[in-house]
């Protein structure tokens, strides 16, 4: 019986092209098939780059031919969140603002997945500039969950998410700035991983919030997003991105190290929190119960400022945003309205016209945080609250390896569920606080929720350049839970046969 | 309007500067790899992270941090060992990402300063009884610097089609971002400049410790280095400030100097005739000499500062503060005084050789091969004949003023002589053997010429006599012709002088 593109873990299908049992040009194409067998349904993509991901494959099969050493990711299929330049496509952040943009070169994170071997097979959707938490807020359609199609997949790289939750390719970047990659990775039923600020470079990654984006893998194994990884920091840091660190280089040697005896914190007032369903506290108590089995100690601990995390992060985030959205201005790229007598007027109407609603919210907050007189009462407070909460992290991390808890208060929700801009940022709360301190985070699917049958993530938090600790937890917490390469129910083998 | 000097006997002028300048001895821009030209076709150095490209992120320049190090420590400032970026907002296309990479509160230098010495017709402008001045009218004043900051230079726009080249009214707006994002160090003064002339000497002064240091090319016409005016008037006496204007425009050290004059008189007269002062800019218009009204700040702007994510604050260690320490050459004062002291070079000479870099290296290197005893000549030569003879090399500098110096040619010799070997490795000496230029200076054959020539000019020496010093020209030119060319002047000046003396 053939085998479906989607069944491989991207050990595997670098192995097959190695070993000649496929070629990564048929491997490209499978993921093509798959891709257009369930797009449709998702509607993850924005671009798909059949010819850049021929060509890759192409490229990969000439060095097995030639007799050379595969790289690590030799055929692999990746996509990337639109935020991300890959030149040869156009980078929208699935905004009107850039519709038309071609990136004018490639992103360091993009490049060195293509350096390991990866085949490109396009760009996912997202929300505007990476404003929200379920994908709806872009500009050219909304991605659905393919666990229900009426279901928001999360945010903002729900594309990334409902990509490897379909099966439609193997990984995929997103972007975090407050949850972006875990909370649409729970949501999809998928691993998503945020690591350490400074790991991976954001160079040609359209920033949204520059102290607290970091680019990282989903995949529906730890193993393969640990792969990628390894190919995110091969080189090490990154001259072009001054805020890029030099960190461990393996993130697969410790894998399946054991955690016996090692210690794993839990905060109970969070499992109290308003807004968390039943479903996901029993799937808190379920993964600490896995950890526990193989050995780990659960203690208590507390993150006693974690409550003023947001409340920090809805100041920060919105001024560097409108910072770095300052430059969309239509002169020299992106939308320019046309037909405007003066320069001001071009701008304001280009900036009216090209952004949306939330990226209209968020910039004006932050013009308005930035201002004289109103910055030193939230900006300079909430730069004290992120000490504050940086020095909880590192109080709580003397005690425990890694801090156990829920990524997402509840599972997806359908499309327009909710209205109230207030009311997704508070659904942000158990992913902001690592954003605001820069320590690394992932969220590993645990269960199947009892009343709603969706998929629940927990999320594993780990202190800063202690990601391949951190992943060994991850993967004790996969082994244990059968959700591992799980591709949702409706598009498992649905196109992208490997002959 | 009345004349500057009466007005500053009634009214004191508070005069404080801010200088842009841009480090043209970069190779690199500020946070990218592009070049630094001043020449090169629009948009040719231009890169994702100039040109504020979605995604592109910048990376900073250590050398030209290495500068301002340096600028700050020739100034000296404090250099704050902890400082960072800040982001300036404002929405123009001058600037790629609508927002300036600055810095806040924290400068790389603070709190420094510049001694002047005024003198001469320059100390003129300030009252008497308003400075320590010395038995020669001279009198020194120190500066404070306030902060040099750091910063990236914008991109240069042409309007076309509208007045005066603004962008109001133009039809069309040209972007050239080659300058934008070039390292400009920005040094703002104290308030402690109290007449246009101390403001043009402290330029200057700037300019010339700006030089030794090689951090720029330093040139006003270019607009590499530019300076902002700021001046208010108060009562003698009074503490309290005055509302002040700014002044732009100022693109030369004359223009800085005649547009600070021309305001002080128009604030005095202003505020003379009942009228307030209103805070706004104004723009020198150096053909009609007068400022005029660009803009009027009802509100200060608001800029919506803070520190920058994309670049980590800036950790500077003793060691580097060190390198930089030793990389300062000697500065144009110790220079000055070295020539003055140790060389016996006039103040003017001194002055001017001190403040060029070019030509104190020359200079330097002619002594080295002259003698210390024949500096003053070579001075001599570096100001007045090395203009129009730039190729000249100090073996050839040196040998002129030896021969300047033993009065084997004359001025115009010399000049001759270095048209000659200007380019070329040849030695003055040998061109001046060669032609047969050499001035006799045999002090026998001189005399004989002298007898002679006075023997057959009774009428001229009677007139000498009775007190006509004129016919002493005539009486040189004589000898010069009986000589044939070959005679010194300056000998038969002497030795003329001297025999008509013991006649009288």
């Amino acid at each position: 019986m053939p085998a479906t593109l989607d069944q491989l873990s991207a050990r595997q299908i670098a192995a097959g092209v190695a070993s000649g049992a496929f070629s990564a040009v048929e491997v490209a194409q499978a993921a093509l098939d798959a891709i257009a067998e369930r797009d449709a349904d998702t509607q993850a993509f924005l671009q798909v780059s059949e010819d850049l991901a021929l060509a890759a494959a192409a490229r990969v099969d000439a060095l097995r031919a030639a007799g050379r050493a595969l790289p690590p990711l030799a055929g692999v299929p990746v996509a990337f969140k639109d935020n991300m330049n890959l030149l040869g496509t156009r980078t929208t952040c699935a905004s009107h603002m850039l519709e038309r943009y071609e990136s004018p070169f490639t992103a360091t994170c993009v490049q060195r997945l293509l350096d390991a071997g990866a085949t490109p097979l396009g760009k996912l959707n997202m929300d505007e500039f990476a404003f929200g938490s379920t994908t709806d807020s872009s500009a050219f359609h909304p991605t659905n969950n393919p666990w229900g199609l009426a279901l928001v997949p999360g945010g903002s790289s729900g594309g990334s998410a409902a990509a490897v939750a379909a099966g439609e390719v193997t990984l995929a970047l997103g972007s975090d700035t407050g949850g972006s990659i875990r909370q649409p990775a729970s949501l999809c039923g998928v691993v998503g991983m945020k690591p350490t600020y400074g790991v991976v470079s954001r160079y040609g990654v359209v920033a949204f919030g520059s102290s607290l984006d970091q680019v990282g893998p989903l995949g529906r194994r730890v193993e393969d997003v640990a792969l990628a990884l390894n190919a995110l920091v091969a080189g090490g840091r990154d001259p072009r991105d001054s805020t890029s660190q030099a960190c461990e280089q393996d993130f697969i040697a410790h894998l399946d190290d054991p955690i016996e005896g090692r210690h794993v914190g839990i905060i109970p007032s969070l499992l109290e929190a308003p807004g968390l369903s039943a479903e996901v506290r029993v799937a808190m108590r379920l993964a600490a119960e896995r950890l526990e089995a193989q050995g780990a100690h659960i203690v208590e601990v507390s993150l006693p400022n974690m409550a003023s995390a947001i409340a920090a992060y809805y100041v920060i985030a919105p001024c560097e945003a409108f910072s770095n959205l300052a430059r969309f201005d239509g002169v020299r790229y992106g939308y320019q309205e046309p037909g405007c007598a003066t320069l001001a007027k071009q701008t304001s109407l280009s900036r009216a016209r090209g952004f949306d609603q939330e990226a209209k919210r968020r910039q004006m907050l932050g013009a308005y945080l930035l201002s004289s007189g109103v910055y030193e009462q939230y900006y300079l407070p909430a730069q004290k609250v992120r000490t504050l909460i940086t020095a909880d992290y590192q109080r709580a991390f003397e005690r425990v390896d890694a801090i156990l808890m829920p990524t997402s208060p509840t599972v997806a929700w359908e499309h327009g569920a909710i209205s109230d801009p207030a009311a997704l940022y508070l659904a942000d709360v158990f992913t902001i606080s690592s954003n605001i301190a820069g320590n690394c985070a992932i969220s590993v699917p645990v269960c199947l929720g009892s009343e709603s049958g969706l998929p629940i993530g927990a999320q594993l938090q780990g202190p800063s350049f202690a990601d391949a600790r951190l992943l060994t937890f991850a993967r004790a917490l996969e082994r244990s839970c059968s959700m591992e390469g799980l591709v949702a129910p409706g598009f498992a083998g649905r196109g992208g046969e490997l002959a | 309007m009345r004349a500057l000097r009466q007005v500053l006997k009634d009214w004191e002028a508070v005069i404080g500067l801010e200088i842009h300048t841009e480090l043209t001895a970069c190779d690199t821009k500020m946070f990218c790899g592009c070049r630094i030209s001043h020449d090169d076709a629009p948009n040719t150095n231009v890169c994702p992270v100039c040109l504020g490209m979605p995604g592109a992120l910048p990376v900073p320049n250590v050398e030209a941090i290495r500068c301002i190090v340096m600028a700050g420590l020739a100034t000296n400032c404090t250099i704050q060992r902890r400082s960072m970026f800040y982001r300036k907002h404002y929405f123009y296309p001058d600037m790629a990402k609508n927002y300036q990479t600055t810095q806040g509160p924290v400068a790389f230098c603070m709190h420094g300063h510049l001694d002047l010495r005024v003198a001469g017709e320059a100390a003129l402008e300030r009252p008497d009884d308003t400075a320590q001045k010395a038995d020669d009218g001279s009198y020194l004043a120190r500066i404070g610097i306030l902060r040099i900051h750091m910063e990236e230079d914008a991109a240069k726009m042409v309007h076309v089609g509208g007045a005066e080249g603004r962008i109001g009214g133009a039809t069309e707006s040209l972007i050239d971002y080659n300058r934008c994002g070039t390292p400009l160090i920005e040094l703002v003064t104290q308030p402690d400049l109290r007449t246009p002339e101390e403001a043009r000497l402290f330029m200057e002064g700037l300019r010339q410790t700006w030089l030794a240091l090689g951090i720029s090319d330093c040139s006003l016409e270019q607009g590499s280095m530019r300076c902002d005016g700021n001046v208010s008037l108060r009562r003698r006496g009074e503490v309290c400030m005055g509302a002040k204007t700014e002044l732009k425009n100022l693109n030369s050290f004359k223009a800085l100097h005649d547009a600070l004059a021309y305001e002080i008189c128009r604030q005095a007269e202003v505020l003379e005739s009942g009228g307030t002062v209103r805070q706004e800019t104004r723009h020198w218009e150096p053909t009609r000499r007068r400022t005029t009204v660009m803009r009027v700040k009802e509100t200060n702007d608001d800029y919506r500062f803070f520190p920058d994510p994309d670049l980590a604050p800036f950790d500077l260690s003793d060691e580097f503060v060190e390198e930089c320490r030793a990389r300062i050459p000697e500065l144009p004062d110790a220079k000055r005084e070295r020539y003055q002291r140790q060389w016996s070079v006039p103040t003017y000479d001194a002055d001017r050789i001190a403040g060029d870099p070019a030509l104190a290296r020359l200079f330097e290197a002619a002594v080295a091969r002259a003698g210390v005893a024949a500096a003053p000549m070579v001075a001599n030569v570096v100001i007045n004949l090395v203009p129009g003879h730039e190729r000249l090399n100090e073996a050839q500098v040196a040998s002129i003023a030896q021969l300047l110096a033993q009065d084997a040619v004359t001025f115009a010799q010399a000049r001759e002589v270095l048209d000659v070997v200007d380019g070329t490795d040849d030695d003055p000496e040998r061109v001046v053997d060669e032609r047969g230029m050499r001035q006799s200076t045999d002090a026998d054959a001189l005399d004989a010429i002298v007898r002679e020539v006075l023997a057959r000019s009774e009428d001229q020496v009677r007139q000498y006599c009775e007190g006509n010093r004129k016919v002493l020209g005539y009486l040189v030119g004589q000898c010069m012709r009986a000589a044939g060319g070959s005679g010194n002047p300056k000998a038969f000046n002497r030795l003329l002088s001297e025999r008509l003396e013991t006649l009288q």
